[in-house]
């Protein structure tokens, strides 16, 4: 004798089964990308009525979106310890696959951010591990796609496979989280006279003729700490990098973020520029407004992750044929 | 009598607790703090993977703890919030799963809430009715608890940040680290705390009017920051215990403002800045000069914690409130009015 209550949860989709000796009593799904919390418990009390001596929990790994992934898992554990049963896992693309009678083909589900989850298969055996990429890059593979939406992982697939496969027993998450730590050995302070020398010195290595004098950076020094915020980034007590932010009347302008060629994509500017937010948000800034040449993509995708979008363009902003993009992030 | 086990997992602590009625049996607490150090604040997909991996082993040590079997437990309780949602959902799927498996009750309640009814554990005190001062990492507010199961009253909160953010805030411009709370509490006991006089939010007299019983503490942590800019060589020590003065003066004033004009002659203070030590003999001191009752639960059950959660699932038990239905939603924002989730 043995029942198994089957549950997925890596999809849009929240999915409940009990199957008890290959016969299936229960088989319901419910659709909702942000409901998998209330609805699975809802699902499996209705399973219970039927049947309410469970011997294994089967459920769905991954991948899929961290959230409701996760309630699946630590329900079929918390159910299990309850119990005192087991639980397996189970890879959520091999039970979305199960059902597919193609020789040579890919699984696909919604990743977010315009990106899928994916495995390959032939003859029913997963031959690429799961990943997650850009949709276009699974239509180079030039075999069949079955995506989300028309077939999803199913619960009596994942029942079957938890009492016959080899079990998951990591969450499948595949992305790493959208985490940042503080660059190591970096030292934020206030900026002030004695950084002249080396700023100037700086600006001209990195700006060339758009470069700050003295006399510029005194001016910007002279607004602080009421109406300016200059912050500088030292390592073993050398200047590396600095950023300025300048409020009036509502919104704050960042003036500049800059870092020395050989201490960037260290987390040093990110850092700068999360502080001149927090010091926007401190003044009750409306908004953050900055500046940034046509062309510097190493910045920009920094400036969009922290929501800054793009709301115009000033030609010959920076010299002749130098454009810049306005961004402009909302803070209210 | 009822034997509560109740599951927190509404930032970044994993926690589960044991009481049965008033007595506390176990008290687990899982802590994914030191992953968030390096990121100077808790990171909700670090801490929402941290109480995966951990729940089920704080269930089972919470059992072991306290040498009763899961079959025994008469009742789950869980936070469902306010909280980070995808931690919070961790912990309502699990308290789900397991009423489910049992065929137990399950009460969904207030995180805010249980701080306070944490206040019961080891003590059969009449605990309502009270003004509650609740003060935490999210939280800065002055309720009147007429009973805390069922009817709760805002009577005043914070306009801008929590006093928890701000130590934070302070902690991080002056180098000292994460999380700020503790390790303000620690610099301020080496420092002159009538130093610097930093600005009382909202008591200048036309506040007092408009916000009586509300806080503010980012005016104040503008000052703070202004005076570490303007001030080469600052003393952390001092500048920690003035700062810190300043926004246990606030909290203490008010809250006895509002036992007074509501006429309650008891004063709670909970959360996790109820461990702060300033805060603790600054309230004690006034509340006996004004002739107030002041309870305040022991420091280390005024951080996040499971105990609290039971705590409160025992009382809504015991207050007749009727269990949750299966299927309650995680909510991120919930009013401190919304106690028990039905
Ligand atoms: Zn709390």
């Amino acid at each position: 004798m043995s029942t198994v209550l089957a549950i997925d949860t890596s999809t849009s989709q929240t999915c409940v089964a009990l199957v008890e000796n290959g016969k299936v009593l229960f088989n319901k799904s419910h659709l909702d990308p942000l409901a998998h919390g209330e609805i699975l418990p809802k699902l499996v009390a209705q399973a219970l009525k039927l049947n309410s001596k469970i011997d294994l929990v089967a459920v769905g790994m991954g991948p899929g979106p961290f959230t409701g992934l996760r309630v699946g898992i630590t329900f079929a554990q918390s159910y299990a310890l309850a119990a005192s049963i087991n639980w397996v896992g189970v890879c959520s693309l091999d039970a979305m696959a199960a059902n597919i009678g193609e020789k040579d083909f890919i699984v696909s589900t919604d990743a977010r951010r315009k990106e899928r989850y994916w495995a390959r298969y032939k003859n029913g055996i997963q031959i690429t591990e799961p990943a997650v990429s850009k949709g276009i890059e699974l239509e180079k593979f030039g075999v069949k796609i079955f995506e989300e939406g028309k077939y999803f992982p199913e619960a009596v697939a994942i029942a079957n496979l938890g009492l016959n496969s080899s079990s998951v027993t990591e969450p499948i998450y595949i992305r790493k989280p959208d985490a940042y730590p503080l660059p190591d050995g970096v030292k934020f302070r206030a900026m002030s006279a004695l950084d002249l020398v080396s700023a100037v010195g700086i600006e001209k290595d990195v700006y060339g003729k758009a470069a700050w004098s003295s006399a510029q950076f005194k001016e910007e020094f002279a607004k602080a700490p009421k109406n300016a915020n200059y912050l500088a980034a030292e390592v073993d007590g050398e200047l590396v990098g600095y950023a300025g932010i300048y409020f009036a009347a509502d919104v704050a302008d960042i003036h500049t973020i800059t870092v020395v060629e050989n201490h960037r994509r260290k987390g040093i500017g990110r850092e700068l520029l999360k502080r001149m937010i927090d010091w926007a948000r401190v003044k009750t800034a409306d908004a953050i407004m900055l500046e940034m040449r046509l062309g510097n993509d190493q910045a920009r995708p920094l400036y969009e992750h922290y929501g800054f979008v793009e709301i115009s363009k000033r030609e010959n902003y920076y010299g002749p044929g130098l454009t810049a993009v306005v961004m402009r992030k909302e803070l209210k | 009598m009822a034997l509560v086990l109740g599951i927190e997992t509404s930032c970044d602590e994993t926690a589960v607790g044991i009481v049965d009625d008033h007595k506390l049996l176990a008290n687990v607490i899982s802590s994914s703090v030191d992953q968030h150090v390096r990121f100077g604040g808790v990171v909700p997909e670090v801490a929402s993977r941290a109480h995966l991996e951990a729940m089920q082993q704080v269930i089972k040590q919470a059992l072991t703890d306290a040498s009763v079997s899961i079959k025994d437990i008469d009742a789950i309780a869980v936070t469902a919030g306010p909280g980070l949602i995808g931690a919070l959902l961790v912990g309502v799927s699990s308290a789900s799963a397991l009423a489910l498996a049992l065929d137990k009750p399950l009460y969904g309640v207030n995180h805010l809430s249980a701080h306070i009814a944490v206040d019961q554990l080891n003590n059969s005190d009449q605990l309502h009715p009270a003004i509650a001062l609740l003060v935490s990492g999210g939280h800065s507010s002055i309720l009147q608890v007429n009973n805390l199961a069922t009817d709760v009253i805002v009577k005043g909160a914070t306009i801008d940040d929590a006093a928890g953010e701000a130590f934070d805030k302070i902690a991080r411009l002056m180098g000292l680290g994460f999380p700020g709370g503790p390790l303000i509490d620690k610099e301020a006991l080496k420092g002159n705390k009538t130093e610097i006089n930093f600005p009382r939010g909202l008591t200048a007299p036309g506040d007092l009017e408009n916000h009586r019983y509300d806080f503010s503490f980012s005016g104040l942590k503008t000052a703070v920051a202004r005076y570490l800019a303007q001030t080469p060589n600052y003393k952390k020590a001092d500048v920690a215990a003035s700062f810190q003065e300043a926004v246990v003066d606030v909290l203490i004033n008010k809250s006895l403002t509002a036992c007074k004009e509501s006429g309650i002659d008891k004063l709670i203070i909970a959360g996790g800045v109820a461990a702060n030590h300033r805060l603790r003999e600054l309230a004690k001191q006034r509340c006996e000069s004004a002739k107030i009752q002041f309870r305040i639960p022991p420091a280390n059950l005024c951080t996040d914690n499971g105990a609290m959660v039971a705590a409160l699932g025992s009382l809504a038990i015991n207050e007749g409130v009727a269990a949750s239905e299966i299927g309650i939603s995680a909510d991120s924002a919930a009013p401190v009015t919304q106690v028990v989730w039905k």
